[in-house]
């Protein structure tokens, strides 16, 4: 069977309006494809950067898997979310990125969004923050449901991945 | 000699950690060690040291420069726990206590060749009103224990880190057996123009 490594980061986030921010990730794959080693899901440590408005995480991801297939190649997916001086967690942004195909380093920007909700909802945030959710969130990294959905821009989340595949050229698999 | 049908492949890394900016602190010294998985092992190099105290230049350069040697060669039988280097910047405050400045984390290159990387640096938080009054008026700062923390990915979600700088580590990395044992670690693709493959310097 091929094997994939995915060996990296997630280095931080820019761009969006809060200061202190942390991110829930995780990885998901097609059915054809098995974790051997490394932690699939995660959550950073909470950043308040002294100056600069970049947060940084350097949160470490290693990964190994098997696969019988090409389908469902290794999709991360992002939720960032802001601490408030109280303590308080709120969503500000969701976003996925394809784990590149082609071996060596990598050097990602995952643009993220977050749902927009009515104006009454908007309104509501401005004075008590908070704000609209998915419900199902492998919305984040799915095509199919997404058409009803009002989303504003948000940040960009910095990650350096580094890919090893072994033995895809055993099975004439081009990357 | 098994050099026709290798089990093991060799990771040779040379570099320096080479200076730091840190906008806030001056007289500072840095620690290194490398964390790495359990089918890796070391086979020559130190695996960790300490640096001199370093201060920032008056003239045009205002970094702190250590200009520290790093030497190692690894072996191992699977990447899966591949190394990391993590950095501990050390400096003494107003009262002489040696407090620390940040920790940062990367992994060593997969890829042979000459690499440099800039590392974000940030020290832990206390999480309540109560400790960090008590920490102000003691003049202990929240410190981690075990610094290799920094480069697991597990329980993280409850620290509260304050980032504040960053360390300029470049590399040359030799890789044996690589190819042999069937992993493919660098593109087909050609090269990207060199304005593309540099590093952006981030701006504080």
């Amino acid at each position: 069977m091929a094997e994939l490594h995915i060996i990296g980061q997630i280095v931080g986030a820019s761009g969006f309006p809060y200061g202190t921010l942390f991110c829930k990730w995780g990885v998901h794959t097609g059915g054809a494809w098995r974790l051997l080693c490394g932690l699939r899901e995660g959550q950073t440590q909470v950043d308040s950067p002294q100056n600069g408005e970049m947060a940084f995480w350097s949160h470490p991801i290693d990964l190994h898997y098997t696969t019988k297939g090409l389908q469902g190649w290794p999709k991360l997916h992002l939720q960032v979310w802001n601490q408030d001086s109280f303590g308080r967690c709120q969503l500000v942004g969701y976003g996925y990125c394809h784990v590149p195909s082609s071996p060596g380093h990598h050097r990602l920007h995952c643009v993220t969004w977050k749902p927009l909700g009515s104006w009454q909802e908007q309104l509501a945030q401005t004075f008590v923050g908070g704000g609209p959710q998915l419900r199902t969130p492998d919305l984040i990294y799915s095509g199919a449901d997404r058409y009803r959905l009002h989303t504003i821009a948000m940040g960009t989340v910095e990650l350096e991945l580094g890919v090893i595949l072994r033995h895809f050229d055993r099975y004439g698999v081009e990357t | 000699m098994a050099a026709n049908n290798p089990s093991v492949f060799l990771l040779m890394v040379n570099g320096q950690i080479e200076e730091a900016n840190f906008p806030e602190h001056d007289d500072l010294y840095c620690k290194y060690c490398f964390v790495y998985g359990h089918d890796w092992a070391p086979t020559s190099g130190l695996e960790e040291g300490i640096s001199q105290i370093s201060s920032k230049g008056r003239g045009s350069v205002q970094n702190i420069v250590w200009n520290f040697p790093l030497d190692i060669t690894f072996k191992s039988t699977n990447p899966f726990g591949w190394p990391q280097i993590v950095v501990c910047v050390y400096g003494a405050d107003t009262f002489g206590n040696d407090v620390v400045r940040g920790y940062g984390a990367v992994h060593i290159p997969l890829t042979p060749g000459r690499h440099k990387r800039t590392i974000p640096m940030f020290v832990p938080e206390s999480t309540s009103r109560l400790q960090k009054f008590t920490s102000w008026l003691m003049g202990r700062r929240p410190e981690f224990t075990d610094p290799k923390v920094v480069a697991q990915g597990e329980g993280r979600e409850v620290t509260r880190v304050r980032s504040q700088g960053f360390v300029t580590l470049s590399f040359n990395i030799v890789t044996k057996d690589m190819k042999k044992l069937g992993y493919d670690t660098s593109s087909t693709e050609t090269l990207q123009p060199p304005s593309l493959v540099t590093e952006p310097t981030y701006t504080l």
